[in-house]
């Protein structure tokens, strides 16, 4: 084993998926930086592990060697390989699959500025490339594994493993899995769908982050003639970039994919913006739908900021500007913007995540780490097109219990000046007397059971329910560096409460049972708060959601009437199910069950 | 032409085990005239011998006096069209020369034929659906291979479901060639509001065509899809296809080990991955088999003042067209006799539909008080904790509490040699 040498390498990757070709008519690749390991065979790493077992042939695809690093650099083995040995080769499959899973950890850890462990408390996911023969992908939390499937097309197989977007958007349902266990629980029907919405969006701008694959869409928003390192301007306009990026690479990346798990960019790409979706239409109730709001809302901010960064570039002849800064600004504006979601993980309550808590969480965090937004405007434009699909931030009045019903709330609320650093973030609360007299800065940094001292402390001047199980789940200290190179040290810390009661006693609570429910049926409640400590211990945001109150009515009628009250499936990983659910369109309909 | 108009109507429920069987005899003042509707059985009662559903065609041969005049076979799951092959009671309904058999626009051999489809025709949509549903009896076969493994390494619960689940949905060939070649006269592919062809040999009986809507129609009353899910029927046949034919050539160069060579450190994994691909088929043949009885005709018979409704095992994605027109609503509201859908399944008597039927009383004594019929077989399918069970504990009571109820299954093993059927009549 060596004892020092390099801190990253690169391994070679499928850019989007082996349909996605360039101009040489090859297989686009990248090469990903990722970092640096002494990999036994698998790759099996100190996060990852691939097992490359296939459950329908009843197979082990014997994994290759990563030998030590040659004069100071780990080899890439398959640097320049022709595109045959890709695709035919499972050992270049198993490090696809590995170097991205591991790109993506890496990407949330830089984001937020630690390690992340994964729920089920094991160092390492497993990872199986070529899982079964089937059209399908998914996470499974108990199997603690990401499995991808395979299948045939008319002149060969799909792999889902060589996907790029898939194998991303997997990794997200576990990393999500990580950060917030309780949001697989039911809760709305925001909650519902923000797992698949949320990896989604990494996803898409995981892909849109690299130069190739933009400067691939970008082309076909050209006319033929234009000289091959130019862009006209009017070419980049949001209308003109939406179609050439958005909707026409839509009907290419991925059309091999969409068997398993429909075709997220074009349906989300083609959602015009009409807050009625979300505000009214029963339709998007269903989880898989629902999902679709968030990301057409996040994909328009990334072509509005992208349209609004190269507004600012010098035209290298008449109208045209150089195509490279174009691809690097669009590249730019995605890395940023999936920097920002992921961000936004660490100010979002604990349980019951609503769209707007989603939205608030991230002008907050990104207002933190980057106040001046002056120059590309990202905040101004989540505000604006999130509003265009119907989703506000948070109010400030509430403040303290995140989820008041927003089903009629039609316009941005007013915060009065100098109550929130930025519009539609979340409120400090430095109005809050709590006491510090009787915890210690320095476990408050790391220690669960310090930083549920200060909950007790200061229960009432928290609002915290009493009489329910309480627990502090997590204590994070981050260090978060901004693009300027501003630090900025945070402790998040998760707390969670959960009661298990029969639907009669729920009235107590201010609570009522859904119309048709038992009154001897179990009901479990959950309640908590996302404590944002700043550097010096203090708190700075208490992101919370009550465990009692009239917002859990709404919760429960939800629950009861969408079919999340029972579970009747077979038990696979609510992922696989959501997948099913989104291909084969399935529609709502649990008020007309027995 | 007074003379033909029927008198009344008779239902014969027979006792097929998990399965329907209905014959409906019509009374003409000139003799009375027969119509079949489905003649399945999957599985059959533990209590039925070889050449079960041969006896029962005989008995339907014997009460219609050697003629039918119409079939319906209301969609291709086993338990629905098995009876109609070679080897059970198939010669013996063709011998009673239907004159015209009906079956849902997904059966159509011809889909696609024609160069200008007739307007409300399924469309290029509906077509490749049809054919997708080939694809997915050739997933169910597959299913039901890899559930054989299954049982061999242990898992006999999941490979129970599975094996009963992909048989039901197992291509049939007898079965659909005899169907397909029975009518003397007229073979009907019928969608929601297509005429059931029934005007001629059942004179002054008005036949409504409520099921399956063809894609177009459903996508008038749903936004914007969000996938094709035809495609994925295609791939998971596909894919299927590829694992019985071709497993273990993806990689013909690559080193591989079998089972037993898989080293310690991976053990673990490999046999939580054999556990989750039981459950994970188990989920996929579900939405198989609801896609499958999603394809049942509707039909609502309007006779001698009366209204019988078959509604197959159409389920709420079927249902969901025609309850949307105001027409039908309307039309729906004075059912008398209701044929519980999906042998009384959770999701195949929509609450909507339900509570549409004005005839509904907790009194006994009513006249006219709502008739409702299932067949099925108690602890077949599903599972009560999960509220699955066939039948559903809560819609049975509403049905028992509400309607006048009829169950095949009240007919015993000792009762079935002189009664093989309930009879309902209506006059």
């Amino acid at each position: 084993m060596s004892t020092s040498g390099p801190h990253t390498r690169k391994l070679t990757v499928i850019a989007q998926d082996p349909s996605f070709l360039g101009p040489d008519g090859r297989i686009v690749r990248t090469q990903v930086e990722i970092t640096a390991e002494d990999l036994q065979p698998g790759p099996w790493g100190y996060r990852v592990q691939v097992v490359d077992w296939d459950e329908s042939a009843g197979k082990l695809y014997l994994p290759g060697e990563y030998p030590p690093p040659v004069n100071g650099h780990y080899p890439d083995p398959f640097e320049n390989e022709p595109d045959e040995r890709l695709l035919e080769d499972p050992r270049f499959h198993q490090q696809n699959a590995y170097a991205l899973v591991m790109r993506t950890l890496m990407r949330f850890e830089h984001a937020l500025g630690r390690r992340i462990s994964w729920s089920f408390g094991r160092h390492q996911l497993k990872v199986a490339p070529h899982a079964f023969g089937d059209a399908n992908a998914y996470y499974a939390r108990r199997e603690e594994a990401l499995l991808f499937g395979y299948f045939p097309k008319q002149d060969g197989i799909v792999y889902a493993c060589l996907s790029h977007d898939v194998v991303v958007h997997e990794t997200t349902h576990a990393l999500l899995d990580a950060l917030r266990f309780r949001f697989m629980e039911p809760s709305s029907p925001d909650q519902a769908a923000f797992h698949e919405g949320f990896a989604d969006i990494v996803a898409l701008l995981s892909v849109f982050s690299l130069p190739d694959v933009v400067a691939a869409g970008l082309r076909r928003g050209i006319a033929a003639g234009v000289p091959e390192n130019m862009v006209p301007e009017d070419a980049l306009a949001p209308g003109a970039l939406r179609a050439s990026v958005l909707l026409s690479l839509a009907e290419e990346m991925g059309s091999e994919m969409s068997a398993i798990r429909g075709r997220p960019l074009r349906q989300s790409a083609q959602l015009d913006r009409n807050p009625a979706y979300y505000l009214e239409d029963p339709e998007f109730l269903a989880a898989h739908r629902r999902g679709e709001i968030l990301v057409a809302a996040i994909l328009n901010t990334f072509i509005e900021v992208w349209s609004a960064r190269v507004n600012g570039l010098r035209t290298v002849a008449d109208g045209m500007l150089d195509r490279e800064r174009v691809v690097e600004e669009g590249a730019g504006a995605a890395d940023y913007l999936m920097t920002m979601a992921i961000r936004a993980l660490d100010y979002v309550p604990p349980v019951h995540l609503e769209f707007a808590d989603f939205l608030t969480a991230m002008l907050t965090a990104d207002a933190e780490i980057r106040p001046d937004d002056s120059r590309y405007n990202f905040r101004e434009h989540l505000r604006r097109t999130f509003a265009a699909y119907g989703i506000y931030p948070v109010r400030s009045s509430e403040r303290g219990d995140a989820a008041v019903p927003r089903a009629r709330r039609r316009r941005s609320p007013a915060f009065p000046p100098g109550a929130a650093p930025e519009p539609g973030s979340w409120v400090p609360c430095r109005h809050l007397a709590l006491s510090y007299d009787r915890t210690h800065f320095e476990p408050m940094l790391r220690d669960p059971d310090e930083v549920f001292r200060f909950v007790w402390e200061n229960r009432v001047e928290l609002g915290v329910f009493d009489g329910a199980l309480s627990q502090v789940a997590s204590v994070r200290p981050c260090l978060r560096v901004g693009p300027d190179g501003f630090v900025l040290r945070e402790t998040v810390a998760e707390f969670v409460q959960q009661l298990e009661l029969r639907a009669s006693e729920l009235r107590r609570l201010r609570i009522r049972a859904p119309q048709g429910m038992p009154p001897d049926e179990k009901v479990v409640l959950f309640g908590g708060a996302t404590l944002v400590f700043d550097e010096y211990g203090r708190l700075k945001f208490y992101i919370h959601n009550a465990l009692d109150g009239e917002r859990q009515t709404a919760r429960l009628a939800h629950q009861w009437n969408s079919g999340e009250w029972d579970d009747s499936s077979a038990g696979v990983s609510p992922f696989a199910e959501l997948h099913l659910m989104r291909i084969t369109d399935a529609a709502a309909n649990v008020l007309e069950e027995w | 032409m007074p003379s033909m108009q029927p008198a009344g109507v008779t239902v014969f429920a027979y006792q097929v085990g998990f399965g329907d069987c209905f014959l409906l005899r019509f009374h003409y003042p000139s003799g009375d005239r027969h119509v079949l509707i489905d003649f399945g059985s999957f599985p059959q009662p533990d209590w039925a011998r070889d050449g079960f559903m041969a006896g029962v065609a005989r008995d339907i041969a014997s009460r219609c006096g050697g003629k039918l005049h119409a079939v319906v076979a209301t969609h291709r799951h086993a338990d629905h069209i098995n009876g109609f092959a070679d080897n059970a009671g198939g010669p013996i309904i063709a011998g009673l020369q239907p004159e015209v058999v009906i079956q849902p626009w997904t059966e159509d051999p011809d889909a696609g034929d024609a160069t200008v489809p007739a307007a409300g025709a399924p469309g290029k949509k509906s077509l490749s659906f049809a054919r997708s549903l080939r694809d997915m009896e050739a997933l169910a076969e597959s299913v039901v291979a890899e559930a054989t493994a299954l049982r061999g390494a242990g898992r006999t619960g999941i490979a129970r479901e599975l094996q009963a689940l992909g048989m039901d949905n197992i291509a049939n060939p007898s079965a659909v060639r005899n169907l397909a070649r029975m009518a003397t006269k007229q073979q009907r592919y019928v969608h929601f509001g297509a005429g059931a062809g029934l005007g001629r040999v059942l004179p002054g009986v008005k036949v409504h065509v409520l099921g399956p809507p063809t894609l177009e129609q459903t996508d008038t009353i749903r936004k914007q899809r969000s996938s094709d899910s035809n495609e994925f029927w295609q791939l998971q046949a596909a894919a299927s296809r590829m694992r019985v034919s071709a497993a273990g050539t993806l990689f013909p160069g690559a080193a591989v080990v079998a089972r037993e060579g898989v080293p310690p450190h991976a053990r673990w994994f490999v046999e939580k991955l054999r556990s989750i691909r039981g459950r994970e088929l188990l989920e996929i043949v579900r939405a198989l088999d609801n896609a499958m009885n999603n394809t049942s005709v509707i039909l609502l018979f309007e006779v001698a003042g009366r209204k019988l409704l078959f509604p197959g095992d159409a389920q709420y994605e079927n249902w969901m067209f025609a309850l949307s027109q105001p027409s039908v609503r309307e039309l729906l509201a004075d059912v008398d006799l209701y044929k519980v859908g999906h042998h009384g399944s959770r999701n195949a008597t929509p609450r909507s539909l339900w509570n549409l039927f004005t005839r509904r009383s907790a009194d006994p004594q009513e006249p006219r008080r709502l008739t409702t019929l299932v067949s099925t077989m108690s602890g077949h399918h599903g599972n009560a904790k999960r509220k699955t069970e066939v039948p559903r504990r809560t819609l049975v009571a509403a049905l028992e509490r509400e309607s006048t109820f009829f169950n095949t299954e009240t007919i015993n093993a000792r009762q079935v040699k002189t009664q093989p059927c309930l009879e309902i009549s209506f006059t």
